[in-house]
């Protein structure tokens, strides 16, 4: 049981840092960015080319020391990849995203709907259509964290849940407590006002729609290095699934991401093994029972990030 | 004035029925594409294009001309419609593995009956809610089904059921055991006969009482509520009306492909298929989303065998219909040929059609200047 609620919370952090990218996104450009899957698919590609160079700097570990250390390389090396996502979301944004702020919502779904599938065959030509594997997943594993606790648990899910937590501290601080993340805010609750007191509101645009993407391709990255290797169609499912999180948490919230991401994970998670057939339908059915009991989400607050 | 002549608004109309009336050029149009579509079968002959890829689009075209009743008129964005299309697929699969049924009308009227029955229950629930909630309330019920589906033995998984009743032979039409190129050949002209009929129900629907009472909803709601609309009532009736049309697509889907599969027929991704249909060929017409079905489903069909990166082919054209020609195809059909009328008598907008090019190029470059600038020394 407790393996499965730690399953669950694994499974949540990463769910929490794709779900994260997309609520900043949306509470603060309004915009429902169907590309987010890509993106976060693109941070795994970019891992394997980023920590697949950072690992063969250090040698596979040997003892504790060396353990942390590879651990501590690859972290840095997802962190670069992750990197690579800032300066591709800042171009999407303001070349693609931009024009389209004022129109329908059903234009924004069409057009990042075309980006997804353009961002598919980009990484198509960058890495091949075949999966690939970072392959450094064991090594991580040599770091005897949870041994230490005596109970036997992968030492590589327990970093994700922790680097889930860190990333949500470090958002709740970004908006709450920095002067760059007041203004944000600003501008998400009024552009014209924001406008007037000289802000530019295209930069704040572009940099979070940067930062969204930068913890869409830090998801990837973590997914990447895991045991799963990075694919083609990797983000659909993820994207989907994120959609549900954002929804259960309440649409603009992040600490409505966190808390419906490790709802969603550990529900799924604890129910699977004992329903096989729900597998699927358990994130759908919580969102269903979430929106007709209290159909903005559970800290839902309409466009204004908290 | 004859029967079928009646003068309006200062023209000749073209009368249906009555208060059915066309103006000239949209009978010559309306008349040029039921003889497209009814000499089909040779084109294809003759061009080499794909027969089953636009039959396909002609059917996900019917589905999407249902989603486009909510979309247009009461403005609501369903993500789920691939529930009511899936259903409508399954419903005749599961008549004819399990029933023997072998009667393709029949399997039909499966088909439709369990997509009502699924439309009335999800648009119960959804009825309710707007924007963005409506849309992923929709998506989630669609997902549930597709998980429900895919997990089910009874439904043979991800496998799917075969539509073939005695495990051989496609089902009858019409009380015959036809050939299969007679069969797909006889499946697309009732295909084609069941599109018109719905587009004309669709049209009578739309101009009735009741489709200016969804246009009302659309508008404002609370307004609409304070007239004496029944707003969530309405909401419900179309919904499910719309569910209907999927149902049709999805059971005439599943005679055509004589197999039914949970992913080409209930995967959300299928849902955002038939709402982008909708939106490509021109939501704001009544034909666009068939034009849209065909298009978008014959690129995504046929372009893997023409280039190795169709995905992005397709990307950007959905790109490009969003930025340039935001109208769709079909609804941007009017505004090129009155702007080409206007450059025929006034040649001298050709320059100023030159002139904006340049300055939108420039803006370009300096929006991408302005872009790299951020990227490398960062905002503000």
């Amino acid at each position: 049981m407790l393996e499965h609620v730690l399953n669950g919370l694994y499974y949540g952090s990463i769910l929490f840092m794709i779900a994260s990218g997309m609520t900043i996104i949306f509470g603060v450009l309004g915009i429902l960015n169907l590309a987010h899957g890509e993106l976060y698919a693109l941070g795994a590609f970019c891992a394997f080319t980023v920590v697949g160079f950072f690992a063969g700097q250090v040698a596979s570990p040997t003892g504790p020391v060396t353990a942390v250390l590879f651990g501590l390389v690859v972290l840095a090396g997802s962190l670069a990849a992750a990197a690579v996502l800032l300066p591709v979301g800042g171009a999407l944004e303001a070349t693609f995203i931009r024009p389209i702020y004022d129109r329908n919502e059903v234009y924004q779904l069409l057009l990042t709907y075309g980006l997804l599938l353009v961002l598919t065959d980009v990484m198509k030509v960058v890495w091949g259509p075949s999966p690939i594997d970072v392959g450094v997943y064991s090594g991580i594993n040599a770091i005897p964290t949870t041994e230490l606790v005596g109970v036997s648990y992968p030492s590589y899910n327990v970093l994700v849940i922790l680097i889930g937590v860190a990333v949500f501290a470090w958002l709740v601080w970004f908006f709450d407590r920095t002067k760059t993340g007041r203004i944000v805010r600003a501008t998400a609750i009024d552009r014209e006002m924001s406008t007037a007191i000289g802000v530019s509101t295209d930069r704040m645009f572009t940099l979070v729609f940067a930062i969204g993407a930068f913890f869409a391709g830090f998801g990837g990255a973590m997914v990447s290095i895991g045991p799963s290797p990075a694919s083609l169609g990797m983000g659909l499912d993820w994207l989907v699934l994120s959609f549900v999180v954002i929804v259960i948490g309440g649409l603009g919230s992040l600490k409505g991401a966190f808390v419906g991401a490790l709802l969603v994970g550990v529900s799924s998670r604890v129910v699977t093994p004992y329903y096989p057939e729900l597998e699927l339908a358990v994130p759908f059915l919580l969102m269903v029972l979430v929106l007709l009991i209290k159909p903005e989400g559970i800290y839902g607050t309409w466009g204004e990030i908290q | 004035m004859s029967r079928f002549l009646v003068e309006r608004d200062g023209e000749t109309r073209v009368r249906l029925s009555e208060g059915m009336e066309l103006t000239k050029s949209r009978t010559i149009l309306a008349a040029v594409g039921l003889v497209v579509l009814f000499l089909v079968p040779d084109i294809t002959r003759f061009t080499g294009l794909s027969f089953t890829a636009i039959h396909r689009g002609i059917l996900f075209g019917l589905a999407a001309v249902g989603l486009n009743l909510i979309l247009r008129h009461t403005e609501l964005v369903s993500f789920g419609h691939a529930a009511f299309f899936g259903v409508g697929a399954y419903g005749a699969a599961v008549l004819a593995s399990y029933f023997d049924v072998s009667s393709g009308l029949v399997l039909l009227l499966g088909g439709v009956v369990a997509a009502t029955t699924i439309a009335v229950l999800i648009g119960y629930f959804v009825a309710g809610y707007l924007d963005i909630y409506f849309a992923l309330l929709t998506l989630a019920f669609n997902q549930v089904l597709y998980a429900f589906v895919l997990q089910s033995s009874y439904f043979n998984s991800s496998d799917g059921l075969s539509v073939r009743p005695d495990g051989l032979n496609p089902p009858t039409l019409f009380g015959f055991q036809w050939t299969t190129s007679g069969y797909d050949l006889i499946l697309y002209y009732f295909t084609i006969v069941v599109l018109v009929v719905s587009l004309l129900v669709m049209w009578k629907l739309v101009n009735s009482p009741f489709g200016r009472a969804l246009d009302a909803i659309g508008q404002n709601r609370t307004r609409a509520r304070f007239v004496g609309i029944p707003v969530e009532k309405y909401v419900w009736i179309a919904f499910v009306i719309s569910g209907i049309y999927g149902g049709l697509a999805g059971g005439l889907f599943a005679l055509l492909q004589l197999h039914v599969s949970p992913d080409p027929t209930l995967y959300a991704f299928v849902s955002g298929e038939i709402l982008f249909m909708a939106i490509l060929g021109g939501f704001g017409t009544l034909v666009g989303p068939v034009v849209g079905g065909i298009v978008l489903v014959y690129l995504l069909i046929q372009a893997p065998f023409y280039v190795e990166y169709y995905n992005a082919l397709t990307g950007l054209l959905l790109i490009a219909v969003v930025l340039f020609l935001p109208e769709g195809i079909l609804g941007s059909v009017p505004k090129i040929g009155a702007e080409l009328a206007r450059r025929r008598r006034d040649p001298g907008m050709l320059r100023e059609d030159v002139a904006t090019i340049g300055t939108s190029l420039r803006r370009a470059a300096t929006r991408a200047a302005t872009t790299v600038r951020i990227i490398v020394f960062g905002v503000n």
